[in-house]
C-alpha cells in the first residue's frame, strides 16, 4: 500500500476537522508567550485545506502543493508559512506522481525539516516545532506501515515534549520570554502534536 | 492620530479601489478585491514578467509603479506588512507571458521568506523564476554586511530599468542580471525628522522631539545611525553626501542618476533646497548626474523627511534609465 490522493485527502480532513477541537487549548498555550492565536491558525488553515480538497488533482506533488497554497490563504503567520514550507517541500519530491510507497515518508519528511530549518533560521534544540518533527522523523526510520509509523511518531513527539519542557524557548517571539517558557510546552511543538492526534482519529 | 479616512481596517482596500478609479489605463486588480493590481490585459507573451510586492504605506512604492516600461504586477500588504504567499503567487502568474517572471522587491525578512516561497510555486507549475533584492540602505548594516541592509528608494530605479530590459526582449537570465546590476549600483540614505501613524496602530512609529531629526532611520521608522539637532538644509545634505561618498566613492568622469526623495510630508521647495548642494558636492566629484528625480518617489505615508539615492551608471544603465515608460506617478 502507498500514499495516494484520496489517502491523503482523507488524512488532512481528519487533521482539520480536528483542529477545530483543539484550537481554544492551543490558543491559550499562546496566549501565554505571545498573541495567543496559534489556535485560529491552525483552524482557519486547515479550514483553507478543507475546502481544497474535493478538487486535488491526482498528482501527489501538485496535490501538496495546493494544500500549501490553502494554507498560506488563511494565514501569514510564520508558524503557518513553516507548515506550507513543509508541504511544499514533500510537494517537490513528489510532483508526477500518483502513489508514493510509505517507505519513502521518512525520507520526505527529512527533506521537510530540512526546508523548514532553512526557511525559518531555527536549529534543533532551539524548542521549536523542529525538535517535535525530528522526533518523529528519527521514529518512522525505516518503516513502511502507516499505522505503526504514526504510533511511533506520536510516541517519540510526547517524549520530546516532555523532556524539553523545562527548557527554555531560544528563538523567535517566546524566546523574548525565555524565563517565562521554561516549565511551558512550546505552543508550535503543541500543534505538531495535535495534527499526529487528528491524522490518528478514526474516519 | 489625525488622518483622512474612513474604517482604518479598511485603508489598503480603499486605497486601491481609488487608485483603480483614477487610472484604469494602468492598474486593474487580477480579481474582484484582489490586493494584486497587473496592467490591464493579458501578460505579454513573449516578455519577462517583472513583478514586485510589499507592504502598504509607500505611495508610489510598489504598486504606483505598474505601468508600460516598468512592473507587470505587484501584490500588496496591509501597511507596513508583508503581502501573503498566495497574493504573490497571483501577481507572478499574472505577470507569466511564458517567458519567466523576475520579482524585483526590497530586503524585509517577511518579503523574502513570503517572495521565496512563492517562487518555488511558480517553479512547481513550471514558470522559470529569479529574484533580485534591493539592500540600498547604507545606513541599515556596514559595507561588510551590505547583503543584511534594508531595501529602500533605490528600487524604483531597479523597476525602471529591469521593466525596460524586459520590455526589449531579453530572456529572464540577462534581464535578472540587469536588474541586479541596477540594485547593486543603488546607494540610499534618509533622514526622519517626524514619524507616521499605522492607521490601524493609531498612534504615531516612533517619538522624536521637535528640533530633532534622525539620520539612517528606516522607512517604517527602524532605528538610524545618529539622532541630534535639527540642522539647515546644506549642513543635513552635506552629512548624508558625506556618508553617500564614504560608502561608495564617486569618481571624475562617473556617471550618475539621482533621486531626493521625499518621505511623504516634506515638500517640494525643500527638496530643491536640499538638490543644491546635491549637485554641488557630484559636479565637484567630477560627476555628470544623469535624469535627477526630485518628488515624491517613495513616502511612509505623512513621515516627513527626505532620502538621497545615488545610483551609478554603465552605458547599458543609463540606456535603460532612459528608455520610456508611464505609470500614474512617473513618465520617461
Amino acid at each position: 500500500m502507498s500514499l495516494t490522493v484520496p489517502v491523503l485527502s482523507a488524512g488532512l480532513a481528519r487533521i482539520a476537522a480536528h483542529m477545530e477541537v483543539a484550537a481554544d487549548s492551543l490558543n491559550a498555550l499562546d496566549g501565554q508567550l505571545g498573541d495567543g492565536d496559534l489556535g485560529v491558525t491552525m483552524v482557519r488553515g486547515g479550514r483553507e485545506v478543507d475546502k481544497a480538497l474535493p478538487t486535488l488533482p491526482a498528482d501527489v506533488g501538485m496535490a501538496l502543493m495546493a494544500c500549501a497554497q490553502a494554507f498560506t490563504r488563511a494565514s501569514g503567520s510564520s508558524y503557518g508559512t513553516l507548515l506550507a514550507t513543509a508541504l511544499l517541500s514533500a510537494a517537490k519530491a513528489t510532483k508526477g506522481r500518483t502513489e508514493v510507497p510509505w517507505s519513502e515518508v521518512p525520507a520526505l519528511l527529512a527533506g521537510a525539516l530540512a526546508a523548514m530549518m532553512a526557511r525559518g533560521k531555527a536549529n534543533l534544540g532551539d524548542k521549536t516545532v523542529l525538535d517535535t518533527l525530528n522526533a518523529a522523523i528519527q521514529a518512522v526510520e525505516g518503516m513502511d506501515d502507516p499505522a505503526k509509523m504514526l504510533a511511533a511518531a506520536a510516541a517519540a513527539v510526547d517524549a520530546t515534549l516532555e523532556r524539553m519542557r523545562g527548557e527554555p524557548a531560544k528563538i523567535g517571539r517566546a524566546r523574548i520570554f525565555a524565563d517565562r517558557s521554561v516549565g511551558l510546552d512550546d505552543p508550535g511543538q503543541v500543534a505538531f502534536r495535535e495534527i499526529l492526534r487528528g491524522l490518528a482519529t478514526p474516519a | 492620530m489625525k488622518k483622512i479616512l474612513n474604517d482604518p481596517y479598511a485603508y489598503v482596500d480603499e486605497t486601491i479601489d481609488g487608485l483603480c478609479l483614477a487610472f484604469p489605463q494602468y492598474y486593474e486588480r487580477t480579481s474582484p478585491g484582489a490586493r494584486v493590481i497587473k496592467r490591464p490585459g493579458a501578460a505579454r507573451t513573449g516578455k519577462v514578467g517583472v513583478v514586485s510586492g510589499g507592504g502598504s504605506g509607500h505611495l508610489p512604492v510598489f504598486t504606483g509603479y505598474v505601468g508600460p516600461g516598468l512592473l507587470d504586477a505587484c501584490a500588496i500588504g496591509e501597511v507596513f506588512a508583508s503581502p501573503s504567499v498566495e497574493q504573490m503567487v497571483e501577481a507572478m502568474r499574472a505577470a507569466n507571458g511564458g517567458a519567466g517572471v523576475l520579482r524585483v522587491y526590497g530586503n524585509y525578512g517577511g518579503d523574502v521568506m513570503n517572495f521565496d516561497m512563492a517562487g518555488e510555486m511558480l517553479e512547481m507549475e513550471d514558470v522559470p523564476t529569479t529574484s533580485v533584492k534591493l539592500a540600498d540602505d547604507i545606513a541599515s548594516a556596514p559595507p561588510a554586511e551590505a547583503a543584511k541592509r534594508r531595501g529602500v528608494a533605490g528600487m524604483i530605479f531597479a523597476f525602471k530599468i529591469a521593466g525596460a530590459a524586459a520590455e526589449e526582449g531579453k530572456d529572464l537570465a540577462e534581464v535578472t542580471r540587469i536588474a541586479q546590476a541596477a540594485a547593486d549600483a543603488c546607494r540610499t540614505v534618509g533622514v526622519a525628522l517626524t514619524p507616521c501613524t499605522v492607521p490601524q496602530a493609531g498612534r504615531p512609529t516612533f517619538t522624536i522631539a521637535e528640533d530633532e531629526m534622525e539620520i539612517g532611520m528606516g522607512i517604517h521608522g527602524e532605528p538610524g545611525v545618529r539622532r541630534g539637532k535639527l540642522h539647515t538644509a546644506d549642513v543635513i545634505a552635506a552629512e548624508m553626501l558625506d556618508m553617500q561618498l564614504a560608502d561608495r566613492p564617486i569618481a571624475r568622469g562617473d556617471r550618475v542618476s539621482v533621486l531626493v526623495n521625499s518621505l511623504g510630508a516634506t515638500p517640494a521647495e525643500e527638496l530643491f533646497i536640499l538638490y543644491r548642494q546635491v549637485h554641488a558636492r557630484l559636479t565637484a566629484a567630477g560627476a555628470t548626474i544623469v535624469m535627477p528625480l526630485v518628488g515624491r518617489y517613495a513616502c511612509s505615508m505623512e513621515m516627513s523627511g527626505v532620502s538621497f539615492t545615488i545610483i551609478k551608471l554603465d552605458a547599458e544603465l543609463e540606456r535603460l534609465l532612459k528608455a520610456p515608460a508611464e505609470c500614474a506617478f512617473w513618465r520617461v
